[in-house]
């Protein structure tokens, strides 16, 4: 798609620098830079014109303003650490980045378990907050939890504990519209109603999911529900010897998640996932081309993992964990796993400081090194269905697509109520022109071969946003047809982030590439 | 998400800690070699404001813009492990300010550079000058 023309975002800077301030408007070289997506397949892309960090909604509306006056696309972001998806880089080269960062209150409601958010407020921050109130709720954070708790519902992140759906914990929304109207989604929308996040749909069409991987409106505020800290925590952590050990996992963690005796959801993971944070791949082998079993077989041994693993846990009182564990023992005792290590916590012990907790971290990003320099990942994370058989089917399709292209498998396949999502680490060497090349390619082949299954993607890179939205194809595209119309009646200039999720106005079609 | 079972975390948290253990000061030896004894240490707890309620204000803002990633489990000290005898950045003694200001502007490595909108060039030299202090004795 081509570029807007940078002249365009220049000129606006000092207006923006009237409304925040000169020392929030950030517009050099190294600016810009600092903006780019750090995992970018191709560097030459998404670059930004610069960026515009408000502190209130009334500066948002104010460079809303000054934006459709010279139609200028602006690119929110809440802490833009959306690594994988293109961080905090605008799809549009040229835009400006809203810069949402300096944007942190945080306020709880203790007695509810809410809290009301700003979209600069990390997963440090709130677990930092929690903690000073004494943990009397837990959160539940995302592999990378460097960045905003709002963003990554926003984009339906997920977590590990029962509240790791977090875009389901969303509970009401102040959005600024792109015509500068603010608007509260829910119970919000009645002026001073004590129960905005305490109940979700308000009165007529809930309007929440609206603003979630779209690009109708800046989120400004987002409720969120907290897990109440739980009695007791207890699970296992299972390991299995072969590949195709997949597909009656699979067949018996569903009905266990569906029936709620597993409130979290579980996530299936092959054996490269310890070595590729642990290690680089230099230490295994020198090879190119997809990892040998031989090398799969080195990995195994050292971690002592089986080709898939899954890790298990209860949430909440002790009787019931207690009693749900049997469950659970039994169940996948059936199974015959390699390997079944039991854990236990109640309150008034130590506490791991693990996902499982919620405890914020950031190590897993250590596989950006797996191949000993600059590296990254992208993502590629089709929707299935519960099924033994589809799952192991798209693990053996996918997996024979990464040994064709020279690519190291890690995989993971994670439980939702009714579905499964088939996350995919593609992990990048930025070092490795030649590699880069083929990323491309793959990740066309990968979305091409999930659509022939009837598969479609839940959250996917700038650079794949329209193919993906193309996927998604009954009745000619109707749906995309309805997020235009949305799109044209809410912001025809194409102000908000214009291309996310596949969503131009008509004005812009001409963008598309 | 990362999709990093508990299994790989409490790995990646026991090598880590070894990590450490070959490189930090005695008395870290014997909390590490005593926790070892008892089987698998555990990660260690993030580091945030909060947990030093005296700090001062290059302090303060190091815990609040950089410890995520250069505390005691973080993806900087992790991989800095992999590279430098001491990996905690507010244990090294070779820091410039000049040097930190320029690694977190530009980025270094797998560190993507931090934007101004993140933390200003005043907020930076704050945390510039903490971490290019002279160490009391003991650190």
């Amino acid at each position: 798609m081509q570029p807007l023309d940078p002249a365009i975002a220049a000129a606006a800077r000092q207006a923006f620098a009237a409304i925040v301030g000169v020392d929030h408007v950030f517009f050099n070289e190294e600016d810009q830079l600092s903006y780019q997506d750090k995992f970018a397949v191709d560097d030459a892309l998404h670059h930004p014109a610069g960026a515009v960090a408000p502190a209130t909604v009334e500066e948002i509306r104010a460079i809303l303003k000054v934006a459709r006056e010279r139609k200028l696309p602006l690119w929110p972001i809440s802490r833009g650490k959306n690594l994988g998806y293109g961080g905090s880089a605008p799809l549009l080269a040229g835009s400006v980045i809203l810069d949402l960062s300096r944007m942190r209150k945080i306020d709880y409601d203790e007695a509810n378990g809410t809290v009301l958010l700003e979209p600069g407020v990390s997963f440090y921050d709130l677990y930092d907050f929690l903690k000073s109130k004494g943990m009397k709720h837990w959160l539940s954070v995302p592999g990378n939890s460097w960045g905003s708790v709002l963003g990554n519902a926003l984009d339906r992140g997920v977590g590990y504990t029962p509240y790791g759906e977090h875009t389901t914990k969303i509970c009401g929304i102040e959005a600024v519209m792109a015509d500068g109207m603010v608007v509260r989604t829910g119970m919000g929308a009645l002026d001073g109603a004590p129960t905005w996040q305490l109940y979700k749909f308000g009165f007529g069409p809930s309007w929440d999911q609206m603003f979630v991987q779209s690009n109708f409106g800046i989120v400004t505020k987002m409720g969120l529900w907290l897990m109440p800290a739980p009695e007791s925590l207890m699970g296992m952590d299972i390991e299995f010897e072969r590949p195709e050990d997949l597909g009656p996992l699979v067949d018996a963690l569903a009905p266990l998640r569906r029936e709620g005796l597993l409130q979290q959801s579980p996530t299936i993971g092959n054996w490269l996932r310890a070595a590729a944070t642990l290690t680089t791949r230099g230490e295994w082998t020198d090879k190119p081309g997809a990892l040998s079993d031989e090398v799969i077989a080195a990995i195994r041994k050292k971690f002592n993992v089986g080709w898939w693993g899954v890790s298990l846990r209860l949430y909440g009182r002790e009787d019931m964990n207690k009693a749900a564990y049997a469950v659970l023992e039994r169940e996948m005792g059936k199974l015959k796993p390699m390997s079944l290590r039991p854990t236990t916590w109640k309150t008034g012990e130590p506490i791991e400081a693990t996902g499982w907790t919620g405890t914020p971290l950031t190590f897993p990003m250590q596989n950006a090194n797996w191949h000993g320099g600059r590296g990254g990942h992208i993502g590629f994370s089709p929707i299935l269905p519960q099924s033994g058989k589809a799952a192991l089917a798209q693990f053996q399709r996918t997996y024979a697509c990464y040994k064709e292209f020279g690519m190291d498998y890690q995989a993971s396949f994670a439980f939702g109520e009714r579905h499964l999502i088939n996350v995919n680490a593609v992990l990048l060497d930025k070092d490795d022109p030649a590699m880069m090349k083929r990323v491309d390619p793959f990740l066309k082949r990968l979305i091409a071969d999930a659509k022939a299954q009837g598969y479609g993607e839940y959250r996917t890179h700038l650079d794949y946003m329209d193919a993906v939205a193309d996927t998604y194809d009954f009745n000619g595209g109707a749906l995309a047809k309805l997020n235009r119309t949305v799109k044209d009646a809410l912001d025809p200039q194409g102000i908000i982030a214009p291309g996310k999720s596949g969503i131009w106005p008509t004005s812009m079609m001409g963008a598309k590439a | 998400m990362t999709g990093m079972g508990v299994g790989a975390m409490r790995r990646a948290g026991i090598l880590i800690l070894l990590g450490f253990s070959a490189c930090s000061s005695g008395a870290d030896n014997k909390a590490v070699a005593t926790e070892q004894s008892k089987g698998p240490p555990p990660m260690p707890a993030p580091e945030t404001i909060s947990s030093r309620p005296n700090a001062g204000p290059g302090e303060r803002l190091y815990l609040d813009k950089c410890a995520m990633c250069h505390g005691p489990a973080g993806m900087g000290t992790g991989l800095l492990t992999r590279r430098m005898e001491q990996p905690l950045l507010e244990k090294r003694t070779d820091l410039t300010s000049e040097f930190v200001m320029q690694a977190a502007r530009m980025g270094i490595g797998n560190m993507p550079a931090i934007p101004r909108g993140e933390a200003s060039d005043v907020e930076l030299k704050q945390i510039a000058d903490y971490l290019s202090a002279e160490k009391e004795s003991g650190q």
